[in-house]
């Protein structure tokens, strides 16, 4: 393969990747930080985009974008701050499978009530950014490389909130040593509410970044929901790193994947063996920590 | 009054109540002005949600308009008709309880198909199990009623199925005088079935043509990823002519809005042949690039008559918008159903399909249409084109210069149909799901 052309597929790639990560690094904060599998994540993404196509339509493409995206990431925050205050306080401590089922309510009412807001038709929007770059030859969305330069953003504005904040030092304390962090006096209920908020913000963000480049209707969080949880379990649950790592190898490994020949028919299927490989050999995630 | 006498008066009145309620319950009801005898249900499981969420929508409102002309006219066998509608989301396996929910409890005279063929395929046999007529106006796999495991005597087939379609692409291809041809199809029976009938095609009436992607990567898995970056990469990679393509709803939608973020001369780099239909066309309205070579089933555009204006008009002033091929399609279902029902003055599955094999039908699309024996397939024609600027007249671009191939022309050869039914084309003989109509003893010699 020529350079061009890897460059092209890897860049294709890094396309899928960006906004899948931002997606998994929700649902691995959430994960990691309150130990609760949140089904509704994808619902989460798919009402922030159906938001921001709505407002972005409303408001004249192009101009309307910056307000829809950030009245869909509200959008997507506040609903994640009502189901963690009304729902999920009932049920951290319980079993997994009951946090799953709660989840899962949320996430079929959540679907209901868009295709009642919504309807079921499908609702486009033109890119922000239209145009395109030629490298080596070959075109590159400009709309995609955008993408990809927001996901790196947003992957160094995490870094810098877990790490440089003392927001962050708590959901990392959180994330460790659940335990320590009741016993230190923070304000643990607070602190959940926020992650919730956040981790629901970022599938919004997601959501709301990807809408201007397909067709989004009330179906489209199942296929992220099920990419963004490979992503998390192979990157390790509670990991932004892992995220990040867990995100572009599944974005690689369907772009080179289904142009080869001998992995087309089961590029996606390699997703599920890579999660399956590393749940087997380490089972907290190539960037997780083992829960103690 | 004694307790004897009150529970007398009691029962009596109770009894009373009872005689009215059964009375009002089992005998006639109005629709409007018209008295039907009782009401029954034709079954649709279709994608109101999901990836094929676009057609699922406009086959129902369709059917939805069908029913109440129907019912304005009398009904069917004077019982008024309603248009019993589940949401399968795109899945077989909702697909599959739907209808069994629909026949067993709904007790639904007859059904219309499912949009995908993979859903059809399933739901098929067990209409044919429990003998209730099966109209197909969206699913097309022509293995649906010639794969010996899957024939079933009340499946009808009212739109052009994958050899029909697929042999009308391949000459549309041929026509651009493509030398070099990259193939982008969905990983399941019908984008298998159909990019098979447009690779025999194409080898018949263009045989310099060259598919230039090795076979084993004709096919997308499907559901897709809405993201199509590997697909639009290796097109620019391959620099074919030619793409061609029977994608459909999101995944159309989402392959060009990001083939032209990618390049917004992308469709005139690498013209495409593609299946597409008015719902496409809609969604992406003037985003829809133009110089697309398409064929569509039922494009009311392209067939201009007063009985499809007219069904235009009501449609559009019901549901503000354009009905698409599909609507189209399912509308001309419900009204076959009607008339053959009808005719055989009953709703018993036999004699219903005893009027419509072999007779003709009326239909929107401008001509009548014969349901051919053997595999009760309708003689129905396909429309091609190339997009174009409507002149304002719609929001969104329409075929011009286009012409409407017939069905007989396409119709698979009888023939073919024969020796498929008994088995005689299977890649591996005895394994029906191999059956290839290329690999019939009549096609080799065609």
């Amino acid at each position: 393969m020529d350079p061009g052309k890897f460059l092209l597929f890897a860049t294709g790639g890094l396309a899928d990747a960006a906004y899948l990560f931002i997606v998994a690094a929700g649902l691995s904060l959430v994960f990691g930080a309150l130990r609760v599998i949140n089904m509704a994540h994808g619902s989460l993404y798919m009402i922030a985009a159906m938001v921001s196509v709505v407002v972005a339509n409303r408001l004249g493409a192009g101009i309307g974008f910056l307000p829809a995206l950030l009245g869909a990431v509200l959008v997507a925050a506040a609903i994640g701050a009502v189901i963690e205050t009304t729902v999920l306080k009932r049920v951290y401590g319980h079993e997994h499978l009951v946090q799953l089922l709660a989840t899962y309510a949320i996430a079929l009412i959540i679907g209901g009530a868009a295709r009642l807001i919504f309807g079921s038709n499908y609702r486009t929007t033109s890119t922000p950014i239209q145009g395109s770059l030629t490298i080596l030859g070959y075109s590159y969305s400009l709309y995609a490389l955008v993408m990809i330069a927001a996901a790196i953003l947003i992957g160094l504005g995490m870094y810098g909130l877990l790490f440089r904040t003392r927001l962050g030092r708590n959901i990392r304390a959180a994330v460790s040593d659940p335990e320590l962090l009741n016993a230190s006096g923070v304000n643990v209920t607070l602190l959940y509410t926020a992650v919730f908020t956040v981790g629901a913000g970022l599938a919004g963000l997601g959501g709301a970044i990807v809408a201007p480049s397909q067709a989004v209707d009330p179906t489209i969080g199942d296929s992220v929901l099920v990419l963004a949880f490979a992503i998390s379990v192979i990157g390790g649950l509670g990991s932004i790193i892992g995220s990040a790592v867990g995100a572009l190898m599944v974005g690689e490994v369907i772009s080179f994947g289904l142009i080869n020949p001998t992995t087309n028919s089961f590029a996606l299927a390699f997703v599920f063996i890579i999660m399956t490989l590393v749940l087997t050999v380490r089972p907290w995630g190539l960037f997780g920590r083992p829960e103690a | 009054m004694s307790s004897t006498g009150r529970s007398l008066r009691w029962a009596a009145a109770c009894g009373a109540v009872l005689m009215a309620a059964l009375a009002c319950g089992g005998s006639s009801n109005t629709g409007g002005t018209v008295t039907f005898k009782g009401t029954k249900n034709i079954g649709l499981s279709v994608a109101l949600t999901g990836q094929s969420a676009l057609y699922g929508h406009a086959i129902s409102q369709s059917m939805k308009l069908a029913a109440d002309e129907i019912n304005a006219k009398g009904g069917i066998n004077g019982y008024k008709v309603n248009a019993d509608i589940l949401d399968d989301a795109t899945q077989v396996a909702n697909a599959v309880n739907n209808i069994k929910s629909l026949i067993l409890q709904d007790n639904v005279v007859a059904m219309l198909g499912n949009v995908t063929s993979a859903q059809c395929q399933a739901t098929s046999p067990i209409a044919k199990q429990n003998k209730v007529i099966f109209i197909a106006a969206t699913c097309n796999s022509y293995q649906l009623t010639t794969e010996p495991d899957l024939v079933n005597p009340y499946y009808i087939s009212v739109v052009p199925n994958t050899f029909m379609e697929g042999t009308a692409a391949g000459e549309l291809a041929a026509k651009t005088g493509a030398k070099k041809i990259f193939i982008v199809s969905p990983k399941y029976l019908f984008g298998i079935s159909e990019t098979n009938a447009f690779v025999a095609e194409l080898k018949k009436v263009a045989p310099s043509a060259t598919i230039i992607n090795d076979s084993s990567t004709w096919y997308v898995p499907f559901p897709t990823n809405p993201r199509w970056d590997s697909t639009i990469n290796a097109i620019q990679a391959a620099k074919p002519d030619l793409v061609y393509s029977n994608i459909f709803a999101a995944d159309q939608i989402n392959f060009i809005t990001q083939a032209l973020q990618v390049d917004p001369n992308f469709f005139q780099k690498y013209p495409m042949t593609t299946l597409a239909s008015v719902d496409e066309l809609q969604s992406l309205g003037s985003k829809y690039p133009l110089g697309m070579h398409l064929y569509q089933r039922a494009p009311f555009f392209a067939l201009n008559n007063p009985a499809m204006n007219g069904f235009v008009t009501k449609y559009h002033d019901r549901y503000g918008e354009f009905p698409s091929d599909w609507a189209v399609m399912d509308y001309d279902a419900m009204t076959m159903y009607a008339k053959a029902a009808n005719a055989a003055g009953s709703f018993d599955a036999d004699k219903v399909r005893s009027q419509i094999v072999g007779h003709s039908f009326d239909s929107l699309r401008g001509y009548k249409f014969t349901i051919r024996d053997g595999d009760q397939q309708a003689n129905v024609g396909e429309t091609v084109g190339t997009t174009g600027d409507s002149g304002g007249k719609y929001p969104f671009p329409i075929l011009v210069n286009s012409t409407n191939l017939k069905g007989d022309d396409l119709l698979m050869p009888t023939a073919i149909m024969q020796q498929l039914q008994a088995g005689q084309c299977e890649k591996t003989p005895g394994t029906p799901n191999t059956t290839d109509f290329s690999l019939c003893p009549a096609w080799k010699t065609s």
